[in-house]
């Protein structure tokens, strides 16, 4: 496998050593070190908890920049569509896909309609599909991450599927190729994100050697221009036809109304997904179908990097159901054909992420965790991350590691300081 | 094979009645055994056995003493339980054969799969009981010899 890029970056200017962040990860991939915060990368899943935790803007997502937008001589943006949710009741998907054009891009593309396709197609691969049981969908990155490196046996579960950002991305970019004359290459597709977890996917894919698309920019840093934007010129751009059935997609959080596989559950949460993957690994999670699963607390809605809170967001996205209506759905005979053709396929199957080992390692392995179960009992196990890992564990195993020591707990330490006083009290010996 | 080559050994206690708590040790000797690098397939396996053996001592038993011994080639676990015992093995063995009451049965367990299922995912199995005492399972998973689980 080749080494990941990662999305998000260290301000060390910025950082004081609080523990806040190393508290929040959830894979234990942060410490504090010498008033600093270190990464190992190799556990990042990218969520972005660090990101939220931190008061200090000390870890913030590597989003492209308009430099990255100057490369290309036609710039187009494709929102995720969590962003129809983040201005309010009045303001409808074409506004905001027309405001687009006042901030630095040439055109936005609406991505509805192949949530609907890609919906669909799942609903078709799960009627035709063998085990293992339940699937497990692929649309958020770090839940796939999470698989991959805490979960590996899970890895053929999940639905090799392409998700509707990259197939969308695909589609515009040939489209407008033809439309415009241009050469593929001459145009930057930029997804509008409302997480961390999506930026390092144009960089290292998931599932394929490489994206459709060229960049991402956080919907937290178009906000304030997009508001003004919309403000100043409520035009809607004509041309984009939303669909609804993709728009109830993403507000079910992937559960489909009238999904033939209707035995589906939706997953949302790190703890909860914890929760889920373990039982499903220990074969203990029988009956549903088809899980769902997003690593934030509700789905895309509370990424770490929107704007409007998560319940307001989904209320104005019903509104804007509410006054669409309903239009026909795809065909389905239109995406079996499609499914038949690889359309939705994946270029390659996701691995997991599991070294070989041999004897040796497993030697070393099993006396490493001799000594962290040793050290652990030592530890007060107060878990209390002053010591800059997240909790007594972890410190054991990056002593073990030689990553830490011992002395690193100020309990340990406050009780090392009271026995050298007590012994530099004591009367020296008469002799 | 050298059975004398103990790489690790840990003993883990679980409590009977404690659904709230039930299946923890399964996960914890779960997240062990993928620190150790061992084939996500054995991981599996034994993962799934150490929860039915987990949750049959929550349901049946006072307390249980589950224990993890790792070899070179194989990984033993055996656990020992002070409780009723089970009456006719060869019964409680056959698939669909379950004693659970009606309020297991409401939280999804008493399929009367759970000894067959540790049986059909070790290498190794076996049961002595003695009524009005208690139970012992060993099981088995060869670690150098992934298989795909029927």
């Amino acid at each position: 496998m080749r080494k990941r890029s990662h999305a998000i970056v260290i301000d060390e200017s910025r950082c004081n050593g609080c523990v806040a962040c190393s508290m929040a990860c959830p894979t234990r991939a942060l410490r504090v070190r010498n008033n600093l915060v270190r990464a190992k990368w190799e556990r990042c899943i990218d969520c972005g908890a660090c990101i939220s935790a931190c008061r200090r803007d000390a870890l913030r997502p590597r989003t492209s920049t308009s430099a990255d937008l100057e490369r290309f001589k036609l710039r187009v943006a494709i929102p995720s569509l969590v962003l129809y949710g983040q201005f309010g009741d009045n303001v409808r998907p074409g506004q905001i896909l027309h405001a687009f054009r006042s901030i630095g891009f040439d055109l936005a593309c609406d991505m509805s309609w192949m949530c609907e396709m890609v919906a669909a197609a799942i609903d078709a691969y799960l009627t035709d599909c063998r085990g293992p049981w339940p699937k497990i969908s692929m649309t958020c990155p770090a839940v796939l991450r999470l698989i991959q490196l805490e979960y590996p046996s899970l890895v053929s579960h999940l639905i090799p599927l392409d998700t509707a950002r990259e197939l969308a991305a695909k589609l515009h970019r040939r489209r407008i190729a033809v439309e415009r004359g241009l050469d593929p290459g001459e145009i930057g597709l930029f997804y509008i994100s409302p997480c961390t977890a999506l930026v390092d996917t144009i960089e290292s894919p998931l599932g394929r050697r490489t994206s459709h698309l060229d960049g991402v920019f956080s919907i937290a840093e178009l906000y304030g221009p997009l508001l003004r934007a919309v403000k100043s010129n409520p035009e809607a751009s004509s041309d984009e036809v939303v669909s609804i059935r993709g728009l109830r997609w993403v507000l079910a959080s992937g559960e489909i109304p009238g999904m033939r596989n209707v035995n589906s559950i939706t997953v949302k949460g790190l703890r909860d997904v914890v929760y889920v993957l373990d039982r499903i690994e220990s074969g203990t999670f029988v009956g549903a179908d088809f899980i769902n699963t997003y690593i934030c607390d509700d789905g895309c809605f509370s990424g770490h990097l929107t704007i409007a809170g998560r319940y307001a967001a989904q209320r104005y996205l019903h509104h804007v159901v509410r006054q669409l209506g309903d239009p026909p759905p795809v065909k389905e005979s239109r995406i079996r054909s499609l499914l038949q053709s690889h359309f939705f396929d994946l270029e390659y199957p996701i691995e997991p992420h599991t070294p070989a080992v041999d004897l040796k390692d497993l030697r070393e392995a099993t006396a490493r965790q001799q000594q962290k179960n040793e050290l652990c009992a030592a530890l007060p196990g107060k878990d209390c991350g002053a010591c800059g890992a997240p909790n007594c564990e972890t410190l054991a195993g990056d002593i073990v590691e030689g990553q830490a020591a011992f002395g690193d707990c100020p309990f340990v330490r406050i009780g090392q300081l009271t026995r050298e006083i007590v012994s530099l009290k004591e009367p020296p010996r008469q002799g | 094979m050298d059975r004398d080559d103990l790489l690790y050994r840990e003993r883990f206690r679980i409590k009977g009645n404690d659904f709230e708590r039930g299946g923890e040790v399964a996960t914890h000797v779960k997240g062990l055994l993928k620190g150790f690098g061992l084939h996500p397939e054995i991981v599996r396996r034994l993962s799934i056995a150490n929860f039915e053996a987990e949750m049959n001592v929550v349901m049946y038993a006072e307390e249980a003493e589950l224990e993890l011994l790792l070899f070179p080639n194989l990984i033993r676990v055996v656990v020992t339980d002070r409780g009723d015992g089970i009456a006719d093995i060869d019964w409680a063995m056959r698939e669909g054969n379950s004693t659970a009451t009606a309020e297991m049965r409401a939280r999804g367990f008493g399929a009367g799969l759970g000894l067959p299922n540790i049986k059909r995912n070790a290498d190794e199995f076996a049961i002595e009981s003695t009524l009005g005492v208690g139970t012992t399972l060993r099981y088995a998973v060869f670690t150098d010899r992934p298989r795909d689980a029927s």
